[in-house]
């Protein structure tokens, strides 16, 4: 049985719908309206003067849309001509999509703009985005004085839970990480420096590599994505939630109760976390140290002792607070702004982490050049 | 022909707590069922029984003649095709415009040529009464009364057979949730499909309903239309419809003498 049929009867054009016409046979019904103007029809004499359905086994309105659209195509309107034969139901869901979809303006999407202009929109919203986090860092520079003038301000508990969040279940992960790091370190040196006979001189280079830059590096990095991301969710779902707000109805300063303790937390945690990267890390290369290159541990201890000069480990040491205050300012100014909505939540978490690690880096380098520069 | 649902014998468990103790319920195609019950008798968990989101931990689930959790993937996807689902908060995919939230059931059926589409959502979204520019917005920018418009027109895509709602004029104001309400009325009439809601709203329940399913303590406590449950002597039903307004009462008082 065909679907539709176009006939000429008592001088009217009429269009005979059968079977079903549902949602399920959208692209059968397709092919059967393309197909359908009557053979020997005469080109523009098509269009259908009667709806015939008496045929017809059932109407949806997916199915009533197409046939509307298809009529309105050849220049009949759904909406008045006159039917015959339809199921009551059929002919109100026929009438009532005729209505409903009679004057679409189908809503295109905004072109897009051009290459330059995207570029341009692109640095704007960088130049916001940093104007945005130094204001927050200033923000968050005068609250943690305000913490700190006033101690009594400072929400200790929430500080030390902040800190076994960050740093001590950290610890595991960092030390994994970082001793391995070691390892292949002092792999790598030690196959070249065996060449030379220079065996002894993997320690000086393992040292100064890990305790001045892999170790901060490597944490800041380990910590951003585990803390920074934590903090810019936490925080956001907290907004999403309502929170923020019912904390500043009870008169209390959102910045004192969730922003401080976390950025102090964050603060304290990573230099804490860099020592224990410092120590995992030239155990990693002791352990290849004894077994690879035949210096023993107490050999490779007291060649630390001789070679590595404090100033590199803490020189470690002291970038470590400022890669953490980065991160923390980052990933509470990320939590806390944006729309409140579940994507942007999602949105923001990635981004600090993106943000976190390419700004450690930046600021490392910085810390690099300088260094060199004054002959540290 | 099968009915829309039955269930025999649904028991549900959390830990030690019994939710549902042998729940037995038949619902025909084409009925508007509303299903009440004080906070805690588990409406939400039958409705996520029945639909196959949650595994009762007895009992069986016959959904348009298949059962949920005996069913293979496969029969399953099928099923699940036929009917809606409108989850309280709307649950709109927030990556999305509404747009093109209607469409993903559209798409991902495989049943609607491309060029349908964009014409079968705007006839959704019209038929869930919004304007046509809500379209191109996304889910966070929309108001709660909106966005429960916007999950009902995803939830129509595929011109189900049955569709389920859970609380759907939770969080709306009266006059909003009474639009609600004829909205749902419409197309029940309209499309002829099967409609279970989970409610608290009384006047949902007055508006709209034809049978209500009362659940209590793990049973099915009432089933009937609302003159039968009116006439119920559970306490919690008689406390229930108590609790309209004063001033409903005395409304209905007055047209009770006239």
């Amino acid at each position: 049985m065909t679907d539709c049929r176009i006939g000429i009867e008592a001088g009217h054009v009429v269009m005979r719908l059968a079977g079903a016409w549902q949602l399920a046979r959208l692209r059968q019904l397709d092919a059967a309206l393309k197909a359908c103007p009557a053979p020997g029809a005469e080109q523009g004499a098509g269009a259908p003067q009667v709806l015939d359905g008496s045929a017809l086994d059932a109407l949806d309105t997916a199915a009533a849309l197409q046939l509307c659209g298809w009529l309105r195509a050849r220049g009949a309107d759904p909406a008045t001509m006159p039917v015959r034969g339809f199921d009551p139901r059929f002919e109100r869901v026929l009438r009532q999509v005729a209505a409903a979809s009679g004057d679409q303006a189908a809503a295109r999407p905004a072109a897009l703009r051009p290459p330059i202009a995207r570029l341009g929109v692109l640095a704007v919203s960088a130049g916001e985005m940093l104007h945005g986090h130094l204001s927050f860092l200033g923000f968050v520079i005068v609250e943690t004085g305000r913490a700190l003038v006033r101690p009594g301000r400072l929400r200790v508990s929430e500080l030390v839970t902040q800190l076994s969040r960050t740093c001590v279940t950290a610890v595991p992960v960092v030390a994994l990480v970082t001793a391995l790091i070691g390892l292949v370190f002092a792999y790598l040196l030690g196959l070249q420096a065996e060449q030379y006979g220079a065996n002894i001189f993997v320690v000086d280079g393992v040292a100064l590599g890990m305790t001045r830059e892999f170790s901060p590096l490597i944490v800041a990095v380990i910590v951003a994505g585990r803390s920074g991301a934590s903090f810019a969710a936490q925080l956001g779902t907290m907004r999403l939630n309502e929170e923020t707000d019912a904390i500043a109805v009870l008169g209390l300063s959102v910045a004192q109760v969730l922003v401080v303790p976390r950025v102090l937390a964050l603060v304290l945690a990573l230099p804490l976390l860099v020592f224990v990267g410092n120590l995992a890390g030239l155990a990693g290369a002791a352990v290849i140290a004894s077994t690879m290159l035949d210096i023993t541990p107490s050999t490779f201890l007291a060649r630390l002792h001789d070679s590595l000069a404090p100033r590199h480990a803490i020189i470690g040491l002291v970038k470590a607070p400022v890669f953490a205050l980065l991160i923390a300012v980052i990933g509470c100014r990320m939590g806390m702004s944006g729309s409140r909505d579940t994507r942007t939540i999602g949105i923001n978490t990635t981004s600090t982490v993106v943000q976190s690690i390419v700004g450690v880096i930046v600021i490392d380098a910085l810390f690099a050049v300088v260094l060199q520069e004054i002959g540290w | 022909m099968s009915a829309a649902i039955e269930l025999r014998g649904i028991t549900t468990r959390f830990g030690r707590q019994t939710i549902h103790d042998g729940i037995d319920l038949t619902i025909g195609r084409g009925e508007l069922v509303a299903v009440i019950g004080g906070s805690g008798t588990g409406k939400s968990v039958l409705l996520r029984e029945i639909v196959g989101l949650h595994r009762p931990d007895a009992g069986t689930v016959r959904l348009l003649g298949t059962d949920v959790w005996q069913a293979a993937g496969a029969e399953l996807a099928a099923v699940r095709r036929r009917f809606g689902m409108m989850f309280q908060d709307g649950a709109l995919f927030s990556s999305l415009t509404v747009a093109g939230n209607v469409a993903v059931p559209l798409r991902e059926s495989g049943l609607v040529p491309e060029s349908l589409v964009a014409p079968l959502v705007a006839l959704r979204l019209a038929q869930a009464g919004l304007p046509a520019d809500a379209g191109a917005k996304m889910p966070a920018q929309l108001s709660g009364g909106m966005r429960k418009r916007a999950a009902i027109a995803r939830a129509l895509a595929l011109e189900p057979e049955l569709l389920f709602l859970d609380e759907p004029t939770s969080g709306l104001d009266p006059i909003t949730a009474r639009a609600f309400d004829r909205l749902l009325e419409g197309l029940c009439e309209d499309l002829g499909i099967t409609v279970v809601v989970v409610t608290h709203d009384l006047d949902t329940l007055m508006t709209i309903a034809r049978r209500v399913v009362v659940l209590g303590g793990g049973h099915v406590v009432a089933d009937g239309d609302l003159s039968t449950i009116l006439a119920s002597e559970d306490p919690w039903i008689r406390e229930y419809f108590s609790s309209r307004t004063s001033r409903d009462r005395r409304e209905d008082a007055e047209a009770d003498g006239t």
